[in-house]
């Protein structure tokens, strides 16, 4: 049995098809525009139906160029940690710990340079490390000690919320120069920085779930650790790389919070919480339905942005934000149980009736 | 063949026309009728993929049919895919997977299937749910058993009873439907025997069974009609008096069945993988080599240590001493990392759990534990990965040969199928497949015994774990027997047979030791 073939092209088979996920068989009729279809990128068109709408409610505030960079730059660091999110989510891990974890990394910044006077580029790369080791202890605990990572990520994320207060004493931080502040509000071609270092972290992870083999590793732990394992995978280290990385991407993102701010803020990290997982989670039925995946993250992040940003400026009490993240994330989850995608969290599992 | 009155001019209980059902562009069930009598058994038999599971699914209200199906229930029409319809409540199903909580206990069970009695205070009347469940188990000649026992503790017989039981309570029907979708998979042959003696009572009573299974012998044993699915047709509908199994198997596979194993090469001298006094988990002392272009078996029953032994030897169980050479290098750490990389393969039992991805592609489920060849400038190159695929898709004869369907809509064969070609590809020196054919059907198993037979002609050497003595007996060149841990047997040439197998795995006297 001679190994390895030739490489031929199956008869009648699609052109090629880098975006299409598993589940989706291959039919001869199914054209190039499915790409475009409803079901293949609904929130494209729930994005495009706010903008409408809100054009029409609210057109004085709503249809502005400012309106349009401050959206894209304030949410670019909740794209960050959402797209950072996917690969532990797509290798079937949780992690509750991060929107803490960028509260600490802000304060640390904040406190580092505001009240210890550190250089800015000595304080950044110190609070990226204590943020990816907080990130790896995360990791430890899931893989090494096996406890299940939604009790061992919240259980971090209080301890980080207590750091939060300890550097600061629960006082925010000021007096941050302005270089440091540059990090977050300087320009290049007219858009802010956070959102050009936004696409570069989008397009690596991208890069490595999508082209690499440790990004098969990745979506093979996800879909069955066990078979994964017996395949080869070193899923514990899957797992754990995964939310060290998210760990790393949390202090950049914190970094970038006192940065854009101009301050160390105690009370920042939680509000992150809710709009990155339900960026993740709407994300993973858009473009490939039925997998974690980077740019279907990154759509979810921004409509969802779209409507929160549309209510404010509408006028709405203050507190709709916070229902409408809610009832965004519940949603989500909602189609992507239908997609089967949150099987493959254990901790998560919903019981399905025998079929 | 059973001597059971059967009615056959009496009015069907339940009878479906013209049933079809697509998946895509491909059609699961074509124009199936069925009509289930009262009082009668009626086998569903068919290969893997045929379409047996959906039209069961279709019964029961999962799948919805194509338009054109009609439904004919005690005489009236019906509606088929209305999920809360009137007619449903006649038809109790048993799927294969039981459907019971393992962690509560058999009351439990029992009693949330059709809800607890309560106090008007809200308080459970255990004292009638005891009474009410100890008298339904009594049917089945399980009134002894402990109410207050978790399910998953109990044996694979009772856990099968007592679904029936859970399927069976409040329901007083003479003119029902009960539909047993492979409950047998997983009992031994008295077991079967204790579930069919359960079931018999029923038909006395009008009920009509349709009894789904791979085995011929249980086919023959309880049904007195069989309808034989292939391809999503019905092919036969007849009563299964003057059928024989030859018969009944050319009948599901289509023409002739080719012979169930292929022949065996005489392999090579060089020892390939070499194991030497391995001790660990439940196995002792085991020591044994397998040539290049060899197949040897182990056999054992549940417990000798038999299923530690894939795992001791792809590194997953930590031996406690001993040691495993690959040529002759030595597995150090053992890992399954360390196995793969000196060219050792695992097929493991338990595929859905423990072997396939379900959502992910065939192509995805066939690179995986090797996927440099494909990396080139800076990415896995796709094109390449899906040709190679499909070309060894054919090889394994999985069809359709489509690397982007998903694993989990094939078949069990097919999977099967695809695992073997996902470690074929890696080139292995060391082929371990553990229970091989375990849930695949008859025309698949042949298939992979063909699959297993042409590596082992290619120079790979072939470690078989079973417990179907007959397989091992056919294809192997010679077969080792543990119990208690231990190798107790050796059997080669003239003493490899079945029998010599089961003897040597049940009694206590060795069956024959040769060189």
């Amino acid at each position: 049995m001679s190994v390895h073939e030739p490489p031929e092209t199956v008869a009648g088979a699609d052109p090629p098809r880098d975006q299409q996920g598993p589940g989706q068989q291959t039919a001869g009729g199914r054209s190039r525009w499915h790409v475009l279809s409803f079901s293949n990128i609904s929130a494209v068109y729930i994005g495009v139906a706010l903008v409408v709408l809100f054009s029409i409610w609210v057109p004085s505030t709503f249809l502005t160029s400012s309106t349009l960079t401050t959206l894209l730059s304030e949410q670019a660091i909740t794209g960050i940690i959402a797209v950072a999110l996917v690969l532990p989510f797509a290798a079937g891990a949780f992690d509750l710990s991060f929107a803490y974890n960028v509260g600490f990394g802000a304060i640390l910044a904040a406190s580092l340079i505001g009240n210890h006077g550190f250089p800015v580029l000595a304080a950044i790369v110190l609070v990226v490390v204590v943020c990816g080791a907080v990130g790896a202890a995360n990791g430890l605990l899931a893989t090494v000690i096996g406890i299940n990572p939604v009790i061992a990520t919240l259980a971090v994320g209080s301890c980080l919320s207590a750091g939060v207060n300890w550097v600061s004493g629960g006082n925010d931080v000021i007096g941050l120069s302005a270089s440091y502040q540059a990090i977050a509000n300087n320009h290049l071609l007219g858009i802010q920085l956070p959102v050009w270092y936004m696409l570069a972290i989008a397009i690596a992870v991208w890069y490595v779930l999508q082209h690499t083999p440790p990004g098969r590793h990745v979506y093979a732990t996800g879909g069955n650790r066990e078979a994964a394992r017996l395949t080869g995978v070193r899923t514990g280290l899957v797992v754990f790389s995964s939310l060290a990385v998210v760990g790393l991407a949390a202090g950049f993102a914190g970094v970038l919070v006192s940065s854009q701010v101009g301050a160390g803020d105690p009370s920042v990290g939680p509000a992150y919480l809710l709009p990155a997982l339900a960026g993740v989670f709407l994300g993973s039925t858009q473009l490939h339905p039925g997998r974690f995946n980077v740019w279907g993250t990154l759509i979810s992040v921004y409509v969802l942005a779209i409507g929160v940003k549309g209510l404010q400026l509408a006028g709405a009490p203050f507190w709709l934000p916070d229902m409408f993240n809610g009832l965004a994330l519940l949603i989500a989850v909602g189609i992507s149980q239908r997609d089967h995608v949150v099987r493959t969290l254990g901790g998560l599992r919903k019981l399905r009736p025998p079929a | 063949m059973s001597d059971t009155h059967r009615p056959v001019d009496a009015e069907p209980i339940l009878q479906v026309t013209g049933l079809s059902k697509r998946f895509g562009n491909q059609r699961a069930l074509d124009a199936v009728d069925l009509a289930l009598h009262p009082g009668e058994v009626c086998a569903l038999i068919g290969q893997n993929g045929s379409g047996k599971s959906t039209l069961i699914k279709v019964l029961a209200g999962y799948h919805t049919a194509d338009p054109g199906a009609a439904l004919r229930f005690r005489g009236r029409p019906a509606p088929l895919d209305d999920r809360s319809a009137p007619w449903r409540r006649h038809v109790r199903f048993i799927h294969q997977d039981l459907g019971l909580i393992p962690t509560m206990s058999v009351l439990d069970n029992l009693a949330l299937a059709i809800g607890y009695r309560t106090t008007r205070a809200g308080r459970i009347r255990w004292r009638d749910e005891r009474r009410r469940a100890s008298s339904i188990l009594a049917q089945f000649e399980l009134g002894g058993l402990d109410l207050t026992r978790p399910v998953g503790s109990l044996g694979q017989v009772e856990r099968t009873l007592i679904a029936v039981a859970r399927a069976l309570l409040d329901w007083e029907d003479t003119s029902g439907v009960l539909v047993l979708d492979e409950p047998t998979a997983a009992l031994s042959r008295p077991e079967v025997t204790r579930l069919f003696a359960a079931i018999r009572p029923l038909t006395q009573r009008g009920v009509a069974v349709l009894f789904v299974s791979h085995r011929f012998e249980e086919a023959f044993a309880i049904a007195d009609r069989v309808v034989v699915l292939r391809d999503g047709r019905v092919v036969a509908d007849r009563p299964l008096a003057g059928l024989d199994e030859p018969g009944l198997l050319s009948l599901m596979i289509g023409g002739v069945p080719e012979a169930m194993y292929p022949a065996i090469a005489s392999p090579g001298d060089d020892d390939a993988f070499t194991v030497r006094r391995l001790t660990g988990a439940r196995v002792r002392e085991l020591s044994l080599s397998v040539a290049r272009g060899e197949i040897v078996g182990v056999a054992g029953l549940a417990g000798s240590g038999r299923e530690d032994v894939p795992g001791l030897l792809f590194g997953d169980l930590r031996p406690e001493r001993g040691e495993i050479l690959v040529g002759d290098r030595r597995l150090e750490r053992p890992s399954p990392p360390a196995a793969i990389k000196l060219g050792v393969a695992l097929v493991p039992s338990d595929r859905v759990h423990r072997s396939i991805l379900r959502e992910h592609s065939i192509r995805e489920n066939v690179t995986l534990p090797m996927l440099r060849p494909l990396w080139r400038r800076g990415r896995i190159d796709r094109r390449a990965e899906r040709g190679e695929v499909a070309a060894w898709l054919e090889r394994v004869r999985l069809s359709p040969p489509e690397p982007e369907r998903a694993m989990g809509e094939l078949s069990g064969g097919n999977q099967q199928k695809g695992v073997i070609a996902r470690w074929l590809r890696t080139r292995p020196v060391v082929l371990l497949l553990d229970e091989p054919t375990q849930g695949v059907d008859v025309g698949s198993k042949s298939a992979i015994f063909r699959l297993i037979a042409g590596a082992a002609s290619d120079g790979t050497a072939v470690l078989m774990c079973s417990s179907e003595a007959k397989d091992l007996a056919a294809i192997c060149d010679h077969v080792i027997v543990l119990r208690h841990g231990a190798a107790v047997a050796d059997l080669r040439g003239d003493v490899l047979t079945e029998e010599r197998i089961v003897a040597a795995m049940v009694t206590d006297t060795p069956a024959g030791v040769s060189a």
